[in-house]
């Protein structure tokens, strides 16, 4: 899932408190539908969102915003429940909010004992 | 859906995502990275660069749009020589929009 920066602590709270302890975070940089209108300063407030579209048309359109890449690696049938708990923590209504793929994988391995499949899962 | 990820040369970067922009395919994310290809890198007198700075292009379209992105992406991102970069496309079973929580792009 691609998340606010901020929000990172919270959804990382909330992902134990349910018992998915294990995730990966990559710092990345992107875009979303309205082409990244409100910058920078509307990822610390995202109300700016609302204000900052109109007035500031002139700015350039497409920027970078910065984003957190969470990885999580769930059994088939938690994926509703993992959907869960991101949305609940990171909803502010907002646009900026992120979005979550959900990815079949294929195979996992766990590196120190190499165990396979449901077992290298936590 | 199916999920796209480019690796391209940085300078690159902006080309390949106004292109997608023109498109109508203005969202994706993206990383930097460091790898090699098949040639294993080069070899500039005593000096061997085997990690080259690309970055990674991370977006995810419908079904339908999947030919045209890759095609925007071919052409933008072309220089013709060694180490342009690669496409790999994934499947992705769902999608969710965390300001609403709803299902889809």
């Amino acid at each position: 899932m691609v998340i606010r920066r901020h929000q990172v602590p919270a959804t990382k709270k909330a992902f134990e408190d349910a018992g998915f302890p294990a995730l990966t975070i990559q710092s990345v940089e992107g875009r979303g539908k309205q082409g990244g209108i409100g910058g920078w300063a509307s990822e610390v407030d995202p109300e700016l969102n609302s204000v900052m579209g109109s007035s500031n048309a002139e700015e350039p359109r497409f920027q970078w915003i910065p984003k957190r890449l969470l990885t999580i690696v769930v059994q088939d049938d938690q994926v509703q429940e993992a959907v869960d708990v991101i949305i609940k923590a990171n909803q502010t209504g907002h646009m900026g909010d992120g979005k979550i793929f959900v990815c079949p994988l294929k195979e996992v391995v766990r590196v120190r004992t190499g165990e396979v499949g449901k077992d290298a899962v936590v | 859906m199916k999920m796209i990820r480019a690796i391209v040369r940085p300078d690159k970067t902006e080309v390949v995502s106004e292109a997608l922009a023109e498109a109508g395919m203005p969202s994706l994310t993206k990383m930097h990275v460091f790898g090699r290809g098949r040639t294993k890198g080069i070899r500039i007198g005593d000096v061997v660069y085997d990690e080259f700075p690309k970055t990674l292009l991370l977006m995810v379209v419908e079904d339908e749009k999947l030919d045209e992105a890759i095609s925007v992406i071919l052409e933008s991102a072309k220089t013709g020589t060694m180490g342009d970069g690669k496409v790999f496309v994934t499947e992705v079973e769902e999608a969710y929009t965390v300001s609403k929580g709803t299902k889809g792009l």
